[in-house]
């Protein structure tokens, strides 16, 4: 096997198998089950909000429980049983139907009204009945029931979906933003500690015995991007779950039904090229992680070494809120082909339709051209840099670094 | 073979290494000596490319490059493993980067520990060994690839005389197979004992080389063991005696101007008669270290 794939297959397994990767991965999955299960236990039981239906006349009874779209339940059907029901607090109520003098009457009974969305299902269901026995005692021609059944028309001719677009604009920015900037923070401490801590040991000098530097550098940031995609493949699988549940559950249909055309937009802006984008992102950062590693003495240094790169972070992390509600401004449409800040701000274009794919794409290749040239350089430096271990300071460790190959 | 041909390496204003040559012959033990800071770690780096140098040196007669990484084995100075790994794993996952699979390596482990006496289980973290196991499981790192380039930087240091033991086998066996094999140690009963030839540095320079013998018998018999009734003032007065040493009842360490006032001791001395030793010897490695690596001031 390539020597480079056996650094990068350690890098990924030792990373992995680590409690800080299974706890990383699993807190936002056992956030969202906690919230989860505390909601659904908060929700009453579906059968609670069920009304009963009582009616003399069955085929009204079974019509409106068929066809009246309110959840119902046909448990109780005799009065005596749907008041204990209701007692019990096993339903929410029930609803009498009664047809007296051709006239149709619904009366609730319950401690509680119906709810509006209710009322207007009852209404509804209860003037198609009532039509449909006025129409029959009426004893119409065919033509004049014809002429009767014609129904205005209420039409929709919408400008645009200004209002769910921006909503939507703004939660995809917010949720890109904020997942880069965790991952991106989480990642360049765990690189550069990784790094610093191998280069205080000597255990450097027998691995470069046995493979060269630009070799094993590589090898160590392809091992940490793969346990990234490995995180964000767990994420997205996780997603994936997670929506086939809350379309589902009683807890969050409705709510999912409501704001259908809001997620669907958010999950389009996610799951495009705004993902690569903070991939690349946090390959650039890995890069920039190792080589403040190596430039570190001490193995208690290892925390300092990340601080360059968090804090570069923060900076192009601040510059991307400041700027989220004006994409088309010059600083963002000239900063967004800026490697380390693009990653922030192009997807900020993107999502705002501020930019084409051709400006993505320009975007992109500079990126990934940083990210090719960084590797290239640092994996040549790389040797001296973790070879070099007295204590001269960040510039003495550099000069020195490089002096030695 | 391995030739190191007149490097030399400059860290800003020091010399590190000035125009140092020797070569390392298949199925040889060659010694690198000298003080700290002489420049011993540096021709290791020098030869494992970490290093940038004047100079030039081959591997059987090609520049060595890490195509040849396969075939070194190397001990660092300063012992270190990746602690949170257990013995098989660190191992295992050396021998890879040596390019030899799993598979051949992981039925080996029992063996060279059983080999080096370590304590422990393979399966045991590296972090929960002894420091002396943990430096026995970095030279089994060292060698279980066998190597045909073995470096070795102060192989001994930390080992008790048991373990000590042990390591000078496993190297022995390695020039029985014949590998090349160059280590550095202070210990210079080591060098005498394994080595077959020897190369002193004193800040950068060689001031040494050659085999045992050759380097010892540079200095010329100008020790001599003596058994007398002789006082040591006596002995003092004798021609050609620096300094007298007294080790033991009737005994006496001689250190003399030059080893051709031995004959005319002798005569002296002995009158004819009967005396239990007379033993004219070079110094001893340990001597001529203490004489000529610190700057050449005899005793």
């Amino acid at each position: 096997m390539n020597k480079t794939w056996i650094v990068t297959l350690e890098t990924y397994l030792r990373q992995v198998k680590s409690w800080s990767f299974l706890t990383l991965v699993l807190m936002p999955f056992l956030f969202v089950g906690l919230s989860f299960g505390i909601s659904y236990l908060a929700t009453p039981n579906q059968s609670k909000n069920d009304i009963a239906v009582v009616s003399k006349n069955t085929a009204l009874r079974a019509n409106f429980l068929d066809s009246s779209g309110i959840a119902t339940t046909d448990k109780y059907a005799t009065t005596s049983s749907a008041q204990r029901a209701t007692k019990r607090s096993d339903i929410n109520g029930y609803l009498t139907l009664t047809v007296k003098n051709n006239q149709l009457t619904a009366t609730f009974h319950g401690p509680d009204a119906v709810s509006s969305g209710d009322q207007a299902k009852i209404q509804r269901f209860l003037s198609t009945t009532q039509t449909a026995l006025n129409l029959s005692q009426a004893k119409l021609s065919k033509q004049q029931t014809r002429a009767l059944a014609v129904q205005p028309q209420f039409k929709q001719r919408l400008q645009k979906k200004t209002a769910t677009d921006k909503l939507a604009k703004r939660i995809s920015f917010y949720i890109i933003v904020f997942f880069v900037y965790l991952i991106l923070t989480t990642y360049s401490s765990i690189t550069a500690q990784e790094i610093a801590a191998e280069k205080g040991t000597k255990i450097m000098e027998v691995i470069f015995s046995s493979t060269t530097p630009r070799k094993y550098f590589n090898g160590k940031v392809y091992g940490v991007l793969l346990v990234i995609v490995t995180q964000l493949l767990i994420y997205l699988l996780g997603g994936v779950i997670l929506v086939q549940v809350a379309q589902k559950s009683r807890v969050t249909a409705d709510f999912w039904q409501q704001n259908a055309g809001v997620i669907n937009q958010i999950l389009h802006n996610l799951l495009s090229i705004n993902l690569l984008f903070a991939l690349l992102a946090v390959l650039l950062y890995t890069v920039i992680s190792a080589f403040c590693g190596a430039l570190v003495t001490r193995v208690e240094d290892a925390g300092k070494a990340s601080q360059p790169v968090v804090y570069l972070n923060l900076i192009t992390f601040a510059v991307a809120l400041a700027f989220q509600g004006n994409p088309t401004n010059t600083f963002v449409k000239i900063f967004s082909y800026v490697p380390f800040f693009s990653s922030y701000l192009m997807p900020l274009r993107l999502i705002n339709n501020s930019a084409s794919g051709l400006q993505a794409g320009i975007s992109m290749v500079i990126l990934l051209a940083t990210i090719i040239g960084s590797m290239a350089y640092i994996g040549r430096i790389y040797g001296g840099l973790m070879l070099q271990t007295d204590e001269l300071g960040f510039w003495g460790n550099l000069k020195r670094g490089l002096s030695l190959k | 073979m391995l030739s190191v041909a007149n490097i030399s390496k400059t860290f800003g204003t020091v010399k590190a290494l000035n125009a140092v040559s020797f070569d390392v012959h298949d199925g040889e033990i060659m010694g690198l000596i000298g003080q700290n800071g002489a420049g011993k770690s540096t021709t290791f780096h020098s030869i494992l490319n970490f290093l940038t140098f004047d100079g030039q040196i081959t591997w059987n007669g090609q520049p060595l490059t890490a195509a040849d990484y396969d075939q070194i084995g190397y001990l660092p100075e300063e012992r270190s493993l990746m602690s949170k790994l257990t013995i098989t794993q660190q191992i295992v996952y050396l021998a890879r980067l040596k390019n030899q699979s799993a598979n051949v390596t992981k039925p080996k482990i029992k063996d060279w520990m059983a080999r080096f006496a370590v304590k422990g289980q393979p399966t045991d973290r590296i972090n929960k060994l002894s420091k002396g196991n943990q430096q026995k499981v970095q030279l089994i790192c060292t060698l279980i690839h066998d190597p045909q380039l073995i470096i070795l930087d102060e192989p001994f240091s930390g080992l008790d005389p048991v373990n000590a033991d042990l390591l000078k086998q496993a190297i022995l066996d390695a020039k029985q197979r014949g590998a090349t094999i160059i280590f550095s140690s202070h210990d210079m009963s080591n060098v005498e004992e394994i080595c077959d030839s020897l190369v002193m540095l004193r800040n950068g320079q060689t001031v040494l080389k050659g085999t045992i013998d050759d380097v010892r018998q540079q200095f010329g018999r100008t020790r001599l063991f003596l058994t007398t009734d002789w006082t040591s003032n006596q002995l003092s007065e004798l021609t050609g005696v620096t300094s007298v040493k007294t080790i033991g009842p009737h005994r006496y360490r001689l250190q003399l101007a030059d080893a051709s006032v031995g004959p005319a001791i002798f005569d002296k001395v002995t009158a004819g008669q009967y005396v239990p030793e007379f033993s004219q010897q070079p110094p001893t490695l340990d001597e001529i270290f203490r004489t000529e690596a610190g700057g050449g001031q005899r005793e």
